[in-house]
């Protein structure tokens, strides 16, 4: 039995300290993925929460030869994002530089390049698909097998989204440079 | 599809890090690589946009993260009803355990009768007074038939 199986197997139990375990190892990874996704800080919360709340909820219906528990929460986290963005665009909270609050602040943000802002817009108008597939693999540093499953899909079917994004974000750049 | 076509099309899939393509993909990849100019310069487009995409940043969250853990944990603390709950139908565990705490659960009323009828008398004191009065009664009788 794996360490996944072991914590799993407690959260099925009831074990509210082997969930406590399992939220702090994976709170970081769900909150940047859906931030990265949802671009501000209030939904970011509010997703992330609902996803590790499932955990709890229905840690039943995770299957050890299906996924890992990171994997499976990345898809749960991957779901709620896309079922928000879709019924929701008109209540999004705000951009991707929203307001932090005091606490998380960080007391000096530098002034990013005009290169970089550009590239963030960029990246924010790419399709959900698109825009999830390259966050899964660059940030997140997923496998395409493991990427497919989260959005569930097909390998091919992600490989061939990469490189859509890729190549869009790559013909931005080659156009900031040239203007 | 020719080998820089090829080149180029794992680039967009796997990004510029070689190490992440496919093992048999890797040394030809490489070899391309040091040998032509057009292939540098497309991993070259491909690397400054991943060093980019690094650059970008996420906010702190870790008081957002403390606050979601507080709250999960409330959400999650079982009240007595809860755990009692729990207790007779657990979420996991094995097949005698569903089994057998509901039919304890249905002897419980059975065994709070018995423990109840063992202190209380219910009006009856004790089995002498209860035959005292019966022979009280029947004395009644016997003399109401004599005085008819």
């Amino acid at each position: 039995m794996n360490d996944d199986e072991a914590l799993m197997l407690a959260i099925q139990g009831g074990d509210s300290k082997a969930y406590e375990s399992a939220v702090r190892q994976h709170i970081k990874a769900l909150s940047h993925y859906a931030y990265r996704m949802l671009g501000n800080s209030k939904d970011t919360e509010d997703i992330t929460q609902e996803a590790l709340l499932r955990l709890w909820t229905h840690a039943n219906s995770w299957r050890a030869d299906k996924a890992s528990v990171s994997t499976w929460l990345h898809r749960i986290t991957h779901n709620l994002c896309i079922d928000y963005l879709r019924k929701d665009k008109s209540k999004m909270t705000g951009e991707l530089n929203d307001e932090l609050e005091s606490q998380d602040r960080p007391a000096n943000v530098p002034e990013q390049d005009e290169r970089l802002e550009s590239l963030k817009n960029a990246l924010e108008l790419l399709p959900e698909r698109q825009r999830s597939a390259i966050i899964l693999s660059h940030y997140q540093g997923f496998s395409n097998k493991e990427i497919a499953q989260v959005m569930d899909i097909s390998v091919d079917a992600l490989e061939s989204i990469l490189a859509r994004a890729r190549r869009g974000l790559r013909a931005q750049l080659s156009d900031l440079q040239a203007s | 599809m020719t080998e820089l076509e090829r080149f180029e099309q794992l680039m967009a899939i796997h990004g510029s890090d070689i190490d992440r393509w496919p093992t048999d993909e890797q040394l030809p990849a490489r070899q391309l690589l040091s040998e032509s100019v057009a292939a540098q310069s497309l991993h070259n487009d491909q690397q400054t946009l991943d060093t980019m995409l690094d650059a970008i940043p996420v906010p702190p969250m870790a008081a957002m993260q403390r606050r979601i853990v507080r709250n999960l944990a409330a959400a999650t603390r079982s009240s007595l009803l809860d755990r009692v709950l729990e207790w007779i139908v657990p979420r996991g565990g094995n097949v005698s355990s569903w089994a057998w705490r509901p039919a304890l659960v249905a002897c419980l009323p059975l065994m709070c009768g018995i423990y109840m009828a063992n202190f209380y008398s219910f009006g009856i004191e004790s089995t002498e007074n209860s035959w005292q009065e019966e022979l009280y009664l029947i004395s009644m009788n016997d003399y109401a038939e004599i005085s008819e």
